[in-house]
């Protein structure tokens, strides 16, 4: 069937997330679509799949007119979305999510639904455990799951919303395989959402490039890289060269240090961090080096072993008291554990800054607030809400919160869903940082990023870390083996 | 003396309206629309106590062409935190009532006041004393103020004598609510008829009859409050027990003996307060105790209507000749399934007794339970010694205070 | 933007004017005309001088809980023990005015603070299940609220029985110089219109200009993200607990020594309750409050009229308040109602 969208706009408030798109895609074929941090990709595809309805514009599949209230409508018509965070219940077994949203009946014919599952999942190519529970899954599975209930339930466009962000390369490869098939097998119509461009260029027949809200170019792939950056950015950005800043003081050390995880333990842990030095954390999803970032920032207590800041014994310390020893701690999920959904950017300012004041001066966190907003390039107001900020500028925020001076920054996922020239703006603001002496321990699923930015590298794999390695001399190639379980 | 005076009076007087009623001289006519109010401290439905004040008040409506009832129910600070007496009777009179019954003795201090503001309007707090002239509280109440209370005590008296008449094993009990005078008075009466006809008519020593009054601490059941009523009345009957009289507002005396007489156990109950009571258990039910508002509210609403109502404090007495007679007497009793022929017979005769003033269980001599005296070889109680009884009697079991 | 806040506005209004139709459907279901209806309510909420300041005295209490219910919601949490700190800061405030023998000026103030005292601790102890027991406030405050009920009606047919027995009705009035002064005939203390005037600009200040307010705003809309910028979370949940069981007790004690003149069994008889609907029909707003407040306790008022003018159940008044309420949850701004129980808490790891 053919999907064609003409004319889209949808407005929020001033900001025009679509200023007239138009695309035609044909069924059996992978498209991308490409476009930096707010070009409007998000918000394309949320209207495509009716979670919000457009100002104007039209969508036509095969020769009909269509219009969704919901995404259930569009769910209806064929058009199904996979989402950054796919939307499921967390403590629900796998077949009960699955049979979520198929209230056809009241009463749910349970063995129908297996029985179905697994074949919908051989099908694709994928492996379930029906009885499961959902929160025991890694994204990726949680992603194969959406997409298994998309297919039982008649989708014939398929939307991936970023997917290979916070999955690991075999889950990938796994997705994409099964990608192929649905569209050259079964003539399915697959959008690939992202800003990878590597991806883009493997697995996708066409791709289109969005720039502030409008259709800028097109092209079938494959085609120049360079040619694509330049679409997207409309030049290609420089990348800023890697100085090393690593001092001689220890800035954090870890003697012996185990931790009991809900489902997984770490042990042995003991390597020390300079001052002015980049750690990067290598691993899939739950291996443990988040348990090892919130074990340093003080948010869980570690078994047993001794954690050191600056020489100073700081095992028993707890988050806050961490944090006023200048130790920083940022979250992967932005508006789930960082920032505060419903308050203004002051807000956050001096949530964020203020000392043991009683009454708060309004008036000098707005002038704070302007300046931080100024040098971290945050389009919005002193007064915007954060959850009206587009993600890139959510990610500035978080910067923006942090202290002066810091000695430990743990950074979890510092630029995942960034574009290119996001996330190497971000790497310059870390660096600044680096310069003043602070230490940077960070986990990335992106290899490259930790090759590019790091000064040592380690990784992790169920619980355990492996040997460490200078981030110069190491390959993509080692990280793999590393990753895979080799010490 | 003058108790037995009194019966008699209003036997006679009710045998004569009855006369009038048979002759067909019809009740006063009103030449313009009555307006009375009836304030309750429950819902008017509650098969209680408030039930039979509504009860009463549809009983004027039907008898009285032209009188017209406004009711407000559930006037109490939990069920309507906003409301007060005062409200309300600023509302009735903005109404045009010119009448208001207040039938809780909750409300007996804000009657007083509501009365004071309202002096054209006639105001009868129901179970009050402030009117009573030989009262406690005498000259409380102002000239518009007066006071009705049906006389249960004789209706307990009855319900006492059922139960010694049907005990086996000689052990009757009490379920008592809260304790004050009302409840006091009334668990006594219970006692007084129980050993009346223990001895007269099953020719038993009295001093034999075992009476135990047990508190639980309110109307009904407060969990965590007040004694379980359910575990009160299961120990009276674990302790041999086989005759249980309710005080209280609700069901448990019937509920849980019935249970127990479904195991095969011969046990009865005397429920409390509502005609229909029995239908809870009839097969073990020896018969209830209940107000009936009816006549005396007729009775008020037609003396105002003809300009002959003066303050007073009405105790007042049932209609001896028919104990069931909604349409004349004050309290009644009917007779339970659970009472057999002979028994019944017996228990007419103390009726009959009560009636024409032979019998008054409430003669001397008698002590009060920490052995003071009470009253002295053949005396007989005043009204004013019943109604502030200060403690139970010697030979009932029980808390006083 | 301009269309937004309008809409935002303009909400608190629209299930105000629905409810008063589907009440009037309701009238005209009964035969009853809702011009004459609505007329009986008006008139037994504003007909005379006294009615107007029942209206008042009935607000008093209700408001100074819904205020301080503002400042738990903005925590993000469901107090719904405030029941039971109105209660309690009766019972509080009927100890010192039945045993306490000072001359009036000292005892008056001595009442409010021991109520809101007893209010602040019943809170706190809700509030301390919560951050070390992981008992939701919800559940620890009904369980509260039935302790403090069962309380009342120990004292009042145990300890504090008037001499001549126990009664339904609750202890022997206090002595004068323990009640409030009193308007007229009336049951409105103006004392205690100041009290609510304090507590109104208190909170709204608190949460607008306050360190503290902030960081409950930010407990209140994501806690975990709260703690990461450095809320402590247990140390707030437990202040703004008690801030509102505060602000309770003091309205049970405006109870006791102003509507009534004693502790009563029924001392509240679900106030807090009402209060929980005036602070979401006000979508938590605390400038809003004493208005809505005041609305609820004129239609209560004038249900009472209207009961006795149509003979239909004063429920009716409840019904149209209930309806409003429901009407703003269904309706309203959903994202001022995002906090709902549930949410998840990050751990606190104690220091050692």
């Amino acid at each position: 069937m053919q999907l064609q969208i003409k004319g889209i706009r949808k407005y929020f408030g001033d900001v025009k997330a679509n200023d007239g798109i138009s695309l035609t895609l044909q069924p059996g074929k992978i498209y991308g679509l490409l476009g930096e941090n707010g070009a409007g990709k998000s918000t394309l595809m949320k209207v495509l799949s009716g979670y919000h309805k457009p100002d104007s514009g039209e969508i036509t599949l095969g020769k009909e007119g269509v219009r969704f209230d919901s995404p259930a409508e569009a769910l209806a018509s064929g058009i199904g979305m996979i989402y950054q965070d796919p939307l499921d219940v967390p403590s629900m077994r796998i077949l009960d999510n699955y049979l979520l949203g198929r209230d056809r009946k009241v009463l749910l014919d349970r063995a129908e639904a297996l029985q179905e599952l697994r074949q919908t999942a051989r099908r694709v190519g994928f492996e379930v455990d029906p009885q499961a529970f959902i929160d025991t899954l890694t994204l990726g599975e949680r992603q194969q799951l959406e997409l298994l209930r998309l297919l039982a339930m008649g989708a014939e466009v398929l939307i991936l919303d970023e997917p290979t962000t916070g999955i690991s390369g075999e889950q990938k490869e796994e997705l994409f395989d099964s990608i192929r098939k649905l569209a050259t097998v079964e003539g399915k119509t697959v959008i690939l959402v992202s800003h990878k461009l590597a991806e883009v260029q493997e697995l996708c027949h066409h791709v289109f490039v969005l720039r502030k809200g409008k259709l800028v170019g097109e092209a079938e792939i494959p085609c120049l890289t360079e040619d694509l950056v330049r679409l997207m950015f409309e030049d290609v950005p420089p990348r800023t060269a890697r100085v090393p800043h690593v001092r001689q003081e220890k800035a954090l050390e870890l003697q012996e240090v185990g931790i009991d995880g809900e489902r997984l333990q770490v042990s042995g842990l003991s390597f020390d961090v300079q001052s002015g030095e980049v750690f990067g954390l290598a691993g899939l999803e739950g291996s443990g080096q988040r348990l090892l970032l919130q074990a340093c920032a003080g948010l869980i207590h570690p078994s047993q072993g001794r954690i050191f800041l600056n020489g100073r014994d700081v095992t028993r310390f707890h988050f806050h008291r961490m944090r006023s020893q200048g130790v920083a701690y940022l979250p992967a999920g932005r508006l789930e554990e960082g920032l505060v959904a419903g308050l203004s950017l002051t807000e956050h300012i001096a949530l964020a800054t203020m000392d043991r004041e009683f009454l708060i001066d309004w008036k000098r966190y707005v002038e704070e607030t302007q300046r931080r907003i100024d040098r971290y390039q945050i389009v919005g107001q002193p007064e915007t809400l954060v959850d009206e900020l587009s993600g890139g500028n959510q990610q500035r925020a978080l910067f923006a919160l942090l202290r002066s001076p810091l000695q430990l920054m743990l950074l979890e996922h510092p630029t995942r869903g960034l574009d290119v020239r996001s996330a190497d703006w971000i790497w310059q603001l870390l660096m600044q940082r680096v310069e003043d002496g602070a230490a940077i321990l960070f986990m990335s699923a992106d290899l490259d990023e930790l090759i590019e930015r790091s000064d040592r590298i380690a990784a992790f794999s169920g619980g355990r870390m492996s040997r460490i390695v200078q981030a110069q001399e190491t390959t993509a190639e080692e990280l793999g083996y590393l990753i895979g379980g080799e010490r | 003396m003058k108790f037995k005076k009194m019966w008699v009076v209003l036997a006679s007087l009710a045998a004569l309206s009855l006369l009038i009623t048979a002759c067909g001289a019809g009740p006063v006519e009103l030449d313009e629309p009555f307006v009375f109010g009836v304030i309750l401290v429950g819902p008017k439905n509650d098969r209680g106590w408030s039930q039979a004040h509504y009860e009463g008040g549809l009983y004027v409506e039907q008898n009285l062409p032209g009188a017209e009832m406004i009711v407000f129910e559930s006037l109490n600070p939990a069920d309507k935190p906003e409301a007060t007496l005062e409200g309300v009777v600023d509302d009735m009179v903005a109404e045009g009532a010119k009448l208001i019954f207040t039938t809780s003795d909750e409300f007996e201090e804000d009657t007083v006041g509501a009365a004071e503001k309202y002096p054209e309007v006639v105001f009868i707090s129901i179970s009050g004393d402030d009117a009573w002239a030989e009262g406690q509280d005498a000259g409380e109440a102002p000239s518009n103020e007066g006071n009705i209370m049906g006389r249960m005590p004789d209706m307990k008296a009855i319900a006492g004598c059922a139960a010694a008449l049907t005990t086996q094993t000689g052990k009757i009990s009490y379920l008592g609510p809260l304790i004050n005078f009302e409840t006091r008075r009334l668990a006594a009466s219970a006692y007084l008829g129980a050993r009346y006809c223990y001895q007269e008519y099953r020719g038993l020593d009295p001093d034999d009859l075992e009476f135990t009054v047990t508190w639980i601490g309110f109307w009904f059941n407060i969990p965590g409050v007040t004694l379980d009523p359910t575990e009160v009345v299961t120990g009276f009957l674990d302790g041999g027990t086989d005759v249980v009289l309710s005080g209280i507002d609700t069901t448990e005396a019937i509920v849980v003996s019935g249970q127990r007489a479904d195991l095969g156990e011969q046990v009865w109950a005397i429920p409390y307060d509502f005609e229909g009571a029995c239908d809870e258990k009839p097969e073990i039910c020896l018969g209830v105790p209940y107000f009936n508002w009816g006549p005396s509210y007729l009775d008020t609403v037609e003396a105002i209507a003809t300009g002959t109502w003066e303050q007073s404090w009405d105790w007042n007495a049932p209609n001896w000749d028919d104990l069931t007679d909604n349409d004349v007497t004050h309290v009644g009793w009917v007779d339970g399934p659970a009472l057999t022929t002979e028994l019944k017979a017996d228990l007419d005769t103390f009726i009959a007794g009560l009636a024409d003033g032979d019998i008054n269980p409430w003669t001397g001599p008698l002590n009060l339970q920490d052995g003071t005296a009470y009253l002295a070889d053949g005396e007989i109680a005043t009204d004013f010694q019943i109604w502030y009884l200060p403690q139970l009697l010697e030979g009932m079991t029980g808390p006083s205070e | 933007m301009k269309r937004a806040s309008l809409l935002q506005r303009g909400w608190v209004i629209v299930p105000i004017l629905v409810a008063l139709v589907i009440t009037a459907l309701l009238l005209l279901a009964f035969k009853v005309s809702p011009v004459e209806g609505f007329g009986a309510m008006i008139r037994g909420a504003f007909g005379d001088m006294s009615k107007t300041l029942s209206v008042t005295a009935f607000w008093v209490p209700m408001t100074l809980a819904a205020v301080g219910l503002v400042v738990s919601f903005t925590a993000g949490l469901w107090n719904i023990g405030v029941e039971g700190q109105i209660v309690m800061g009766a019972i509080a405030a009927s100890w010192l005015a039945l045993k306490l023998d000072v001359p009036r000026g000292l005892l008056i103030p001595l009442e409010m603070l021991a109520a809101m005292a007893a209010g602040a601790i019943w809170a706190g102890i809700v509030a301390v299940l919560k951050t070390r027991g992981k008992v939701h406030e919800i559940f620890g405050g009904l369980a509260f609220n039935n302790l403090a009920i069962i309380f009342t009606n120990y004292l009042i047919s145990g300890p504090w029985q008037p001499p001549e027995g126990g009664t339904f009705r609750g202890t022997s009035p206090f002595p004068d110089k323990a009640l409030l002064p009193l308007l007229g005939d009336s049951r409105l203390s103006p004392i205690s219109v100041v009290m609510v005037i304090v507590a109104v600009v208190g909170v709204f200040l608190i949460l607008r200009g306050t360190a503290w307010g902030l960081k409950l705003k930010a407990l209140g809309k994501n806690p975990d993200s709260a703690f990461l910028l450095g809320v402590s979370s247990e140390r707030e949940t437990i202040l703004a607990l008690m801030l509102c069981g505060a602000l309770a007790g003091l309205g049970g004690a405006v109870r006791v020594t102003s509507w009534f003149d004693s502790l009563r069994q029924s001392i509240s008889g679900g106030i807090g309750y009402l209060a929980l609907l005036v602070v979401m029909l006000s979508a938590f707003r605390v400038a809003i409050v004493p208005f809505v407040s005041f609305f609820f306790s004129a239609v209560l008022n004038g249900s009472i009229t209207l009961q006795l003018r149509t003979q239909l159940h004063s429920a009716l008044g409840g019904i149209l308040t209930g309806v409003m309420v429901l009407l703003v949850l269904l309706f309203g701004d959903i994202r001022t109602l995002r906090i709902l129980p549930g949410q998840r808490r990050k751990k606190a790891v104690p220091d050692e």
